[in-house]
């Protein structure tokens, strides 16, 4: 088993790293990196792209970072520009985020103009920012708005999370919302995600998506919207998270149930020497 | 430079980590990084059991380390190898009879508690005992909208001791459950992975505590218990940890009802 021509090389073992990293459970990828660095044994090869992949990871989780004193922000996709710099649509503020320090560096004010989509924006922000207060013990939420063609996109993105290493295990929500207007009616599409991480003795993972789409057919105004989006966000995350619960007792009570029983038919445990003695009157009865 | 014992450990611990949904590809990925950490990983990695069929007696068969040869499994009916090996390792003739019994007794026991499935025992010599590997694999009703599969992997260890009539048993149980749905309401839901235990007993050898009787009753009672583990973690804990993520009522009521459970609590403590 040692033929060079089976090993790997540099670009696919960091390629290797960096699925490690991107699947890494929520309030874990210091860990995931750690293990990594100690299995690749290449610092060179481990440095090139780690960067990247990190911030690359963090914007799918939709880490949430302090952009000053009273503001939270989060790291997605959509808040980073060409020049690496991040946006927080609420505050106008940008920033680098630097991973090793953990914190918000070289932050200007300022810095965003969403346009023409800022009275949009800034409506459906104030209703979301009050939404998650409502339901998310520890959310934060962030509601860019940009201009496509015609159009103008709003996407609202919500994250929550609780991470309890010492009790081993870490959990997430996300969920992000686009919503598009389009002359006077706008569609309104969420994605919903949630990933839950239980590692006492074992490795048990919940992983679970949901889609929603709808339409608010006639928009008025800015805050009408907003109402409108308001209500179908929390209509739809409250369907997904009963679902959810609804499947959790079919799964203990129908499912469980017929992969193994508790007792036998019998209700009593196995009497194991009857059991021998039934087997070896097979075999010899079968002789 | 990191050394072997060290990479090992990160392994393992990236195993713990890694979505458990993506076992064997987190396994392979792990050997590739550490090709001379293959054998080991092999043999400490909890892998869902896969099924042969047995050519010769029709009848299926679980894999894993402890029945492979190189690239070959030892079916527990047949005692041959699949592809066949010359020399494949098997165990003694002594220990096979007790193999072919044991496996008896095992698939009764499946019988009994699962209904169905599929059940192997491999054995293998030690110096001063052998030692086992006791599989068995369950598979759920696949038409309903949640599906559903069991595995145990239970690794034994025997020293026979004071002449033959005591032994020392260690058993090491790894439990996979898996369940996914794909409803409308929740769209997909993964939930799965593994738990292990261990558990070390003495016990005495005579007519009515063989080896047998004493080995499938620690697994008797380590598979009820690690089963109403599996059940306060699977749809208990990581529920719980869901509701702890987002509210199903406004958290303005949650305090209200806090405050009122509060105040109640006072009232009835100062009537009494």
């Amino acid at each position: 088993m040692s033929d060079t021509e089976d090993q790997i090389n540099d670009e696919e073992k960091a390629a290797i790293v960096h699925g490690f990293i991107n699947h890494a459970p929520p309030g874990e990828v210091d860990d995931v990196i750690r293990d990594s660095r100690i299995l690749l044994n290449d610092d060179n090869t481990f440095k090139d792209g780690i960067v990247e992949a990190l911030s690359k990871y963090q914007q799918s989780q939709f880490m949430p970072v302090n952009v000053d004193d009273e503001n939270a922000v989060l790291l997605t996709a959509h808040g980073l520009q060409d020049n690496g710099r991040f946006i927080d649509p609420a505050t106008g503020k940008s920033f680098r985020f630097d991973f090793s320090k953990k914190s918000c560096v070289d932050i200007e004010d300022g810095s965003v103009d969403n346009g023409d989509a800022e009275s949009w924006r800034s409506e459906i922000d104030a209703a979301i920012s009050e939404y998650v207060k409502e339901y998310y013990p520890a959310g934060v939420s962030t509601v860019y708005g940009a201009q496509d063609g015609g159009d103008i996109l709003i996407t609202a993105c919500i994250e929550d999370h609780k991470y309890s290493p010492e009790n081993f295990w870490n959990g997430k929500w996300r969920s992000e919302w686009k919503i598009t207007i389009s002359g006077n009616s706008a569609t309104v599409a969420g994605v919903l995600k949630t990933q839950v991480h239980y590692y006492e003795d074992g490795n048990v993972q919940l992983v679970s998506q949901k889609e929603c789409k709808d339409e608010v057919s006639s928009v008025s105004s800015e805050k009408q919207l907003a109402e409108a989006v308001r209500k179908l966000v929390e209509k739809f995350e409250h369907e997904y998270q009963a679902g959810v619960f609804d499947n959790y007792n079919n799964m203990s009570t129908t499912t469980f149930k017929a992969l193994r029983r508790q007792l036998p038919v019998t209700r009593t445990k196995i009497d194991w020497n009857k059991i021998l003695g039934y087997q070896i009157g097979k075999e010899i009865g079968g002789k | 430079m990191a050394n072997l014992d060290k990479q090992l450990d990160a392994a393992l611990d990236l195993m713990r980590r890694l979505p458990p949904q993506k076992a064997e590809k987190n396994l392979s990925d792990c050997i590739d990084l550490v090709p001379e950490l293959c054998e080991d990983l092999l043999a400490s990695v909890d892998q869902p059991l896969r099924i042969l069929k047995d050519s010769q007696t029709g009848k299926d068969y679980l894999l894993c380390d402890y029945n492979r040869d190189g690239d070959s499994y030892r079916s527990p009916w047949s005692n041959t190898y699949d592809p066949p090996l010359s020399d494949g390792a098997i165990p003694s003739d002594q220990l096979r009879d007790l193999e072919i019994n044991a496996n008896a007794a095992i698939d009764s026991y499946r019988e009994m508690y699962y209904e169905g499935g599929i059940s192997s025992v491999y054995l293998w010599d030690l110096d001063h005992g052998f030692a086992g590997a006791i599989l068995i694999k369950k598979v759920g009703d696949l038409s309903t909208k949640i599906k559903g599969c069991w595995d145990s992997i239970h690794v034994i260890e025997v020293q026979e001791k004071s002449g033959g009539r005591n032994a020392h048993y260690k058993l090491t149980s790894t439990i996979m459950l898996w369940l996914q749905t794909s409803k409308a309401a929740s769209g997909t839901m993964n939930l799965g992975g593994n738990l292990t235990r261990q558990v070390e007993k003495d016990s005495p050898l005579n007519e009515s505590n063989s080896h047998i009787a004493n080995i499938g009753r620690l697994i008797e009672e380590m598979e009820n218990k690690m089963r109403n583990t599996l059940n306060e973690i699977y749809f208990g804990k990581t529920k719980d940890i869901v509701n702890d993520l987002r509210s199903m009522i406004p958290l303005s009521d949650v305090s209200k009802q806090q405050q009122i459970a509060e105040e109640l609590r006072a009232k009835l403590g100062n009537n009494q």
